[in-house]
């Protein structure tokens, strides 16, 4: 199990080496600090990096290795343009109303019936675009039923970040892993899906522990939400229809796209485009326009400062350093990745995170397997339960704090407008134990399935 | 009739003010004072009222719009969420909202209007803004009155059929 590190070559420490050194930790400071804009720190931090020729534009706009990864631009671009295409056609009030009626409007099946949804959509679109889609419905629904909403609201967000886990295109980590590493959608599932479901159920007996027996409803109130008529809201059933095909044919292309030599980033943008074609768009300005801007130049701006980094040497010099810590150990490596990636994550954004981590790993593995390249060094068989492992500890971590994934974050800005504000203490008193909780299982997978059982 | 030929400025027809909101006051406080504002010596109630601090400084204005968001939940405009309401509903958060306070729902952004401004000045702010009155200043800011989208409609009334009448003769 141990690999020594070898060949380790020597980073150069010149002026440029700790010029960008000095950029990257300033912005990071900056992003941290939320003094500025995150997306203004990584625009600005980016020219920088090219002004001062530590990386040029040439491999900041087309290098794979060190420029913007387009699959991860495109991949989120497009899918934000289908959910802004299906949004108006109301299949998601559909769900969210559907749900609590199937619950019969029983306070905990609700919280339990939406947690599921959040979770299972959560693994297919966006985290921040489920929770603003269920959320509203949430609110309106505990108002009907006269509940505190904070306890729907905190469990909706912390199901979100489970389900994101479970595939390539749940959580921005994930689709930025599986870009580096070139890993397709089924190994995410294969990989990653099995532990999300224990996960999951772990976590809908813990919240019952926590919130079950709280939550009473009168039988008046519970005939509100039976008396809501969920198909009332399908206003366009034809561009339902023409959205759910084309989703169809996304996830299809997916769970395919390995097989079909396609990058995911081609089988979202197929779908969208798929669906800008069909569902008779006369003006795209709008849909476009809603795609959010700042999120994606914030990816484009880090992934230039990483690239300026990783040219003068600085993640190299990183991961030797992890590897000297660990002497080489992997599974002892795979665990302290995904700890401190899950720590990391509870109190930075887990976006540049793991941006940073990704070439890291990616070094580490130059050094203990010199003579590879290319997919025998990415995918190498003692490589492959560090990204699972980075993916676990850096989708999962954000559950601990309020701030550590967006979908939180969105959570607590909503609760402030209700008038019933989530504190930071707050939340890190039910996210940081379930936080662990759920770390403390993925570690045990990791564990169990690639060094004891090896499958 | 001469009152043609006058020059109809702001203050002329404007209504001086008598009524208006503290900050402080609860919504409570301040619909009882929309309905009973007086108007043309009538308590007849009014659909928006300045709000000026305890120094007399103009601080916002509250109109049954204000009122009417105050009820509102802020989520329901984020989906399409009106066909999942309940009777009751309004009312039940209307009872809640009864000790929120002025401030916190009134248009804290007043568009104004000087009291020597012109009739299509109002006009030109009126529409502009989208608004239906405007709180008339004098030169030291202060508020002497409040200028109705109403009365500027019965100007052009008048005009429009004194107008007919000239034609007749």
């Amino acid at each position: 199990m141990n690999a020594e590190p070898s060949a380790v070559t020597q980073v150069v420490m010149g002026a440029q080496f700790w010029t960008a050194t000095a950029l990257f930790l300033v912005a990071y400071a900056l992003i941290v600090s939320e003094k500025v804009h995150k997306t203004v720190v990584a625009i600005f931090g980016a020219s920088v990096m090219i002004v001062l020729g530590i990386i040029t534009q040439e491999e900041a706009f087309h290098s794979k290795d060190l420029g913007i990864d387009w699959n991860v631009i495109f991949l989120l671009v497009s899918m934000m343009i289908i959910i802004n295409i299906m949004k108006p056609t109301g299949a998601f009030e559909y769900i969210a109303v559907k749900s609590a009626k199937v619950a019969k409007g029983q306070p905990f099946r609700i919280m339990v019936i939406l947690s599921v949804v959040t979770a299972v959509m959560s693994a297919f679109l966006d985290n921040v675009t489920t929770v603003l889609l269920i959320a509203p419905v949430t609110l309106l629904i505990c108002q009907a039923l006269e509940l505190d909403v904070i306890p729907f609201l905190l469990t909706e967000a912390m199901a979100s970040n489970i389900g994101g886990t479970a595939t390539l295109i749940g959580d921005p980590p994930n689709i930025m892993i599986a870009s580096k590493a070139k890993l397709d959608f089924v190994s995410f599932l294969f990989n990653l899906a099995p532990v999300i479901v224990v996960i999951l159920i772990v976590y809908i007996l813990t919240i019952k522990i926590i919130f079950g027996k709280k939550l009473q409803v009168k039988d008046e109130l519970r005939q509100r939400v039976m008396e809501m008529d969920e198909r009332a809201t399908l206003k366009d059933p034809v561009l339902l229809k023409k959205s759910l095909l084309v989703l169809a044919i996304t996830i299809t292309g997916f769970m395919f796209h390995g097989v079909l030599d396609l990058e995911p980033a081609t089988v979202a943008l197929f779908g969208a485009g798929l669906l800008l074609l069909i569902s008779g768009v006369k003006d795209p300005h709008h849909i476009l326009a809603e795609a959010e801007w700042a999120t994606l130049f914030f990816f484009m701006g880090l992934f230039i400062i990483i690239g300026g980094v990783v040219n003068v040497g600085l993640v190299k010099w990183m991961s030797i350093q992890v590897l000297n810590l660990t002497h080489g150990n992997l599974l002892g490596t795979s665990m302290i990745v995904m700890w401190f990636s899950a720590f990391a994550s509870a109190f930075i954004d887990n976006i540049p995170y793991v941006a940073t981590m990704n070439p890291l790993i990616i070094d580490m593995a130059r050094q203990l397997w010199p003579d590879a390249s290319g997919l025998a060094l990415l995918h190498h068989p003692d490589l492959m339960p560090m990204w699972w492992s980075l993916a676990l500890g850096a989708c999962l971590g954000g559950n601990g704090t309020a701030i550590g994934a967006s979908a939180n974050v969105i959570v607590v800005g909503l609760a402030e407008k209700a008038g019933k504000p989530i504190s930071f203490g707050k939340f890190m008193m039910y996210g940081m134990p379930l936080m662990v909780e759920s770390v403390t299982i993925a570690m045990g997978y990791v564990w169990l399935r690639y060094y004891v059982f090896k499958f | 009739m001469k009152a043609r030929n006058l020059m109809v400025k702001a203050r002329n027809l404007m209504v001086p003010l008598t009524d208006y909101l503290r900050p402080e006051s609860t919504i409570k406080e301040a619909v009882n004072m929309l309905r009973s504002a007086k108007r043309d010596d009538e308590r007849v109630g009014v659909k928006g009222l300045p709000v000026l601090d305890a120094g007399g400084k103009l601080v916002g204005i509250l109109s049954m719009g204000d009122i009417l968001k105050a009820v509102y939940p802020f989520y329901m405009p984020m989906m399409n969420l009106g066909d999942f309401t309940w009777d009751g509903m309004v009312e039940s958060l209307a009872r809640q909202a009864t000790d929120r306070t002025v401030d916190n729902i009134m248009t804290k952004n007043v568009i104004t209007i000087g009291e020597n401004d012109s009739l299509m000045k109002c006009v030109d702010q009126m529409i502009k803004n989208k608004v239906h009155r405007l709180p008339v200043l004098d030169d030291s800011n202060k508020v002497v009155g409040m200028l109705y989208e109403r009365d500027v409609f019965f100007i052009i009334v008048k005009a429009m059929l004194e107008e007919g009448k000239d034609k007749e003769k």
